[in-house]
């Protein structure tokens, strides 16, 4: 089975409210209170028999000791029972509870580190916008200079232009953040799948093949269209193939595939590349989480992918095995 | 149904052919031959598509891109690549593009996505309206 996203799958419209109505519910349900509900007949005998034929047997007592001592051997069974029962029952919600509270508390966190982050990328894009401009304005007036006094400044425009560099690196991860943090409303229309991912495959196969990489598609000729926004869909299956990309070695594999169940439309990306660690597996969708090399990944990718996902009411999960490959699944509802 | 696009491409034979074939379909297209044209243009009329080349000499297609969704948010862009390169793609979807054409085009195929894509302008417009 593959295991769900560790953030909790929520209705675009309570993204920030977490604690509130419908995860009440959601809690009150996985602790049980419910139960009154559903089972209240079935809880009063579980609490009222065993007084009850106590009660009897006190009663029995003055009668025939035989009979006193069946009733107690019953009385005694009963109780065993029920107490067996509650017991199983606790133990149930309160692992449902704990479930849930991780759940709540990693969304949450989730939440938190997003708004930083773009509240972060907000107040330094300007500096970064400034400093841009002054190193350009100092590569200019450096450049004068030199043809002023035909003294050679190469170590001086050398270091403006890594200033540079790093300055576009900057602004590179801000914008991405900010592009991110945006609240995009889905635009839905009538998507062919199979066509959007036949299109993006066709995006990554040049440079999978200069890996040597085969990119292999199975889509059904049957598919349903889907309802659902069409560029953010491409987003979602284009990040997923980069990593798979990134993540096979040379000569591996790589499968796209679709299929429709039950109201439901699955996509898979497998990759049998290097798989993910299990200390890494609860922490790929949180944003900058990312093994690779400085420079190379900024990890907002499945963080990314993970709240297009949501926006569109659907659900993303990973399946992994260090060493064999990966799966990513996105399920979306037709 | 009329369609505003505007095709924004450097390479003076693809564009020739392109307004030719559209012509076909009655649908006028307008061109621009680089991202500094595509802004002036955009200045002076309001666009439903455009087609973008990734590829530009001067301003390149990305940073065209980005410019149009600050001037244009509603207005949606296919992207043009002659190389199927996945960084410049990536960059392209996540900065709001609608699609990706590889070259050489096959015209039905861009003819299908421009509708998609005004399809989704009208859509986002009415929604734009009802929520103001
Ligand atoms: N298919 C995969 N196989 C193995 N590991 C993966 C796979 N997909 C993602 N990961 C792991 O999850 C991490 C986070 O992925 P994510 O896409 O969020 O960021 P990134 O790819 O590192 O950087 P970015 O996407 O921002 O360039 C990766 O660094 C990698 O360790
Ligand atoms: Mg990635």
């Amino acid at each position: 089975m593959p295991r769900p996203a560790s953030k909790e799958p929520e209705s675009g419209s309570d993204r920030q409210g977490i604690g509130q109505g419908s995860d009440q519910g959601m809690l009150a349900r996985a602790t049980g209170a419910r139960l009154w509900k559903d089972h209240g007949l079935l809880l009063w005998a579980h609490f009222l028999v065993p007084p009850v034929l106590a009660a009897l047997v006190v009663a029995a007592t003055f009668a025939t000791p035989v009979l006193a001592g069946i009733l107690a051997a019953i009385v005694l069974g009963i109780a065993a029972v029920s107490a067996r029962a509650l017991m199983i029952r606790l133990s149930q919600t309160e692992e449902a509870r704990l479930a849930l509270t991780n759940q709540l508390i990693q969304s949450q966190k989730l939440a938190a580190i997003g708004e930083l982050s773009a509240g972060i990328a907000h107040e330094i894009n300007n500096p970064i916008a400034i400093i841009a401009q002054e190193g350009e304005w100092a590569t200019h007036l450096i450049g004068e200079a030199e043809k002023q006094c035909s003294a050679d400044f190469a170590e001086v425009k050398d270091s403006l232009r890594e200033v540079r560099a790093q300055v576009d690196r900057c602004k590179n991860i801000t914008h991405k953040l900010l592009d991110f943090a945006r609240k995009r409303e889905p635009v839905i229309q009538d998507v062919d799948v199979s066509r959007i991912i036949e299109d993006m495959a066709r995006l990554v196969d040049k440079e999978a093949a200069y890996k040597n990489v085969t990119l292999v598609r199975s889509l059904p000729q049957d598919l349903p269209k889907l309802r659902t926004d069409a560029p953010l869909l491409r987003q979602v299956v284009l990040n997923l193939m980069t990593n798979a990309l990134h993540a096979v070695s040379e000569g591996g594999r790589i499968e796209a595939s679709a299929r429709a169940d039950n109201g439901f439309l699955e996509i898979s990306i497998t990759d049998n590349g290097c798989g993910i660690a299990p200390e890494n597996i609860d922490k790929i969708f949180n944003p900058f989480f990312t093994t690779k090399p400085p420079g190379q990944g900024t990890g907002l990718g499945l963080s990314m992918c993970h709240t297009l996902v949501t926006g569109m009411k659907g659900e993303i999960c990973v399946d992994s095995k260090p060493g064999q490959g990966t799966t990513f699944i996105v399920r979306l509802p037709r | 149904m009329d369609i505003n696009i505007l095709l924004v491409d450097d390479e003076n034979d693809f564009v020739e052919t392109m307004v030719k074939r559209f012509g076909i379909r009655k649908m006028a297209i307008d061109s621009a031959k680089s991202g500094q044209e595509a802004l002036a243009a955009l200045a002076t009329k309001d666009y439903d598509v455009i087609i973008l080349d990734v590829r530009m000499p001067g301003m390149d297609g990305l940073e065209t891109l980005k410019l149009i969704r600050e001037r244009a948010p509603l207005t949606e862009v296919i992207m043009l690549t002659g190389h199927a390169s996945l960084e410049a793609g990536m960059q392209g979807m996540n900065l709001g593009a609608y699609d990706y054409v590889l070259k050489p085009a096959d015209f039905d195929d861009l003819l299908d996505k421009v509708r998609k894509a005004f399809e989704r302008k009208e859509l986002n417009a009415k929604a734009r309206k009802q929520g103001a």
